[in-house]
């Protein structure tokens, strides 16, 4: 479990995979409040995502007296209401104030209801971090599927599903794959159907959107027998040693995909010349190390010299994906010198 | 209570939050956790703080973070507020004793005891606003950070006491919080869902029946006061509303409308477009218990009663939030309640005063219009 003060709600994180089931219902078990504000970030973000359709957040809209008198009753009331609709799953979170009172979640859950109804351990904050809530989504959700007979796929786990660059950093690892003749099967979970869930077994590799998710993919490896790959790549080296490792993971010469995309790199920077030999100062929001890396590799390339100095350009520096990640960061550090 | 699909509005500590943020030499700390404090964060665009509890100060007590967090923010001269979450609120903890040596207002608003408007009118009456005689002009309420027309409303208002010569006492809230210990004995409204109950309530300012009645009885209790320059404006706009009104009804049926709003807000929108369109009011679905309406009205609380409603009465315009507008298809939408994700919206707007009124008949008619001209 992760302790940082700043680390967000178990809610959100569970809300961000379980929302993009399509089929199914999400109940947070606790005042109404807690559902509203995770609903009106979502809604929040939905525009940027350009997500058509709202989620289903169901609150049990917990009250002063369910406190006192504990709120079991008012979730079996929730579930049964939510399981009369058109879903084939129902997920249920919990808040912290449940955890607190001593609700069993699970006893309830348990009970005999007419579809899959799936206790997600959130517990607001007592539960984690945002983190913490997006793995135990995925496990919990994961644990419904059985094994089978892995095939040529590799799946993506853990994408972001609140960032902005969602789909065009899944795109650049499409693009990857692609150059070394490998299909996606599936994504857990980003817009997936219930139906298609079960290709969650069959694939001969997952990868995971980051190293956050190494607890989910040891999970499924010992579930599935599947291994994984930690990360998106963040970088152009890293990019490189990507396709390395797929190529290794799944036992098949890289050698043609990785001339491309060196080429292809090489191209990159090549366009990016004019923008050389310049003094740049690393600024931006989200100063990860990988990001800082990532950038500090593509400066090096272009002979930017970095540093602290305030007079020196402002380069935007974001998490990026791939060589296509690195190019749309130049883009803007173009934008920057030329200001 | 019945379980809620997507609840539409939020909870009694964010209400707490947004009234006491809004008073400067106020320090607002949201005890509790990081999940909890983001969300009046990013909603209200004050500055709070937090003190992120973490699961270990659940077990063994949060006395030691308190005061830490408490410790870095004394010294300011600014009063501190502290507002509890759920989970501490059950704990226990004699907060008031811990932290008996720094003047700490001990807010207790956990979202389990209701939404956003008790716990703005908790907050102001534990701050318990005192009247003095003496103080000059009048008080404006109903200014709540969480209401997207606060800004334009407090300008709109300051701006026709200034032209009726009545000076400005305090506003909540919006103010020095030094300026809640000497209130006007009187009061004039905005948004009558965050109501200080502060002073005599001389009257609300949406819609200009209610303006004109109010300015009316303050040109009564001000005696040099001169009402007169706001009553010729008042007369002269609403001609002019009748005026496009008017022109508007000669070219286009009256739009069916459905409001989805505080009940405030949702009346004076039904009671505008009724008078001056002759709309056909379908229904109010109100965020809050308001008072009786002549309109069909209920309270709604989550989007699925919204699309409900919006399918049964089927109406050519929907009032409402961002969420409203994402369920109402290619019907004219306005927006008049928060949240209103997805527009720029930079200029202070009003909706009470005369261009209040003004501004929302425009938008309204512009909506409809839009609408009109898109139908093949």
């Amino acid at each position: 479990m992760h302790t940082s003060r700043s680390g967000g709600c178990t809610l959100t994180g569970a809300l961000s995979v379980t929302t993009q089931v399509l089929n199914a219902a999400s109940i947070i078990h606790g005042p109404r409040g807690c559902a509203h504000h995770n609903f009106s970030l979502f809604h929040a973000t939905m525009p940027d995502n350009e997500r058509a359709t709202l989620p289903d957040i169901v609150s049990s809209a917990l009250g002063e007296s369910d406190i006192v008198f504990g709120g079991e009753d008012a979730l079996a009331r929730s579930i049964q209401s939510v399981c009369e609709r058109d879903v084939m799953a129902v997920f249920v979170l919990s808040t912290c104030i449940v955890a607190t009172i001593g609700d069993d979640v699970e006893a309830v859950c348990g009970r005999n209801w007419p579809v899959p109804v799936i206790p997600v351990p959130t517990d607001g904050f007592l539960g984690g971090s945002f983190q913490d809530g997006v793995n135990n989504a995925l496990i919990a959700l994961a644990d419904l599927q059985e094994p089978s007979k892995a095939g040529p796929c590799v799946n993506i786990i853990g994408e972001k599903n609140l960032e902005y660059e969602v789909e065009e950093n899944y795109a650049e690892v499409v693009r990857l794959l692609a150059l070394l003749g490998l299909p996606v099967g599936i994504r857990f979970v980003h817009n997936l159907s219930l139906d298609d869930v079960p290709a969650l077994g069959a694939a001969q590799l997952n990868i995971l959107r980051n190293p956050l998710l190494v607890p989910v993919g040891d999970h499924l490896r010992q579930r599935f027998g599947t291994p994984y790959i930690p990360s998106f790549p963040t970088g152009l080296s890293d990019t490189l040693a990507f396709i390395n490792s797929i190529a290794d993971a799944c036992r098949i010469d890289g050698r043609r995909a990785l001339g491309i995309e060196q080429a292809l790199q090489a191209e990159v920077l090549a366009d990016f010349a004019d923008i050389g030999d310049t003094k740049g100062v690393f600024c931006g929001p989200v100063m990860d190390p990988e990001s800082s890396k990532a950038a500090r590799e593509a400066a090096d390339a272009l002979h930017i010299r970095v540093s602290g100095n305030p007079e020196a350009y402002p380069l935007p520096v974001h998490p990026v994906v791939g060589t296509t990640g690195i190019r749309r960061m130049l883009h803007r550090w173009r934008r920057a010198i030329h200001a | 209570m019945p379980e809620c699909d997507n609840p539409l509005w939020p909870c009694a500590m964010t209400g707490a939050a947004a009234g006491l943020a809004g008073f400067e030499g106020m320090t607002v700390v949201i005890h509790g956790s990081s999940g909890c404090y983001y969300y009046p964060t990013t909603l209200l665009h004050a500055p709070l703080h937090g003190t992120f509890i973490l699961e270990n100060e659940v077990i063994f007590g949060s006395e030691d973070r308190l005061r830490e967090v408490i410790g870095e923010l004394t010294g300011t001269g600014n009063r501190i507020a502290v507002i509890t979450t759920c989970v501490p609120a059950i704990l226990g903890e004699d907060i008031q004793s811990q932290l008996a040596e720094h003047d700490v207002l001990l807010v207790d608003s956990p979202g389990f005891s209701g939404d956003v408007e008790a716990g703005y009118t908790k907050a102001i009456s534990l701050l318990a606003p005192q009247t003095d005689a003496a103080t000059d002009g009048v008080n404006i309420d109903g200014v709540c950070l969480i209401d997207p027309f606060f800004k334009g409303n407090l300008q709109e208002i300051r701006r026709l006491l200034g032209l009726a010569s009545v000076p400005v006492a305090t506003v909540f809230c919006r103010d020095a919080l030094k300026k809640t210990r000497t209130a006007s004995i009187y009061t004039i409204g905005t948004n009558g869902d965050f109501r200080s109950s502060v002073g005599e309530y001389l009257g609300g300012t949406l819609g200009f029946g209610t303006l004109r009645a109010t300015f009316e009885r303050l040109g009564t209790a001000f005696e040099e006061s001169d009402i007169d320059p706001v009553l010729r404006e008042l007369s002269q706009q609403e001609e002019e509303t009748v005026r496009i009104c008017d022109k508007f009804l000669r070219r286009f049926d009256p739009p069916t409308v459905v409001i989805f709003a505080g009940a405030s807000y949702a009346e004076f929108a039904a009671q505008a477009l009724d008078h001056y369109l002759d709309a056909d009011i379908r229904f109010l679905g109100t965020r809050n218990p308001g008072g009786t309406s002549r309109y069909p009205a209920a309270l709604v609380t989550g989007l699925t009663q919204v699309k409900t409603i919006i399918g049964q009465h089927n109406p050519d315009l929907v009032l409402g939030s961002s969420f409203e507008r994402s369920v109402s298809g290619n019907r004219a939408f306005y927006g008049i309640t928060p949240p209103l994700r997805g527009v720029v919206r930079l200029a202070p707007v009003p909706l009470a005063g005369v261009n209040g009124t003004l501004f929302f008949m425009e938008q309204v008619l512009n909506a409809c219009m839009d609408k009109s001209r898109k139908v093949p």
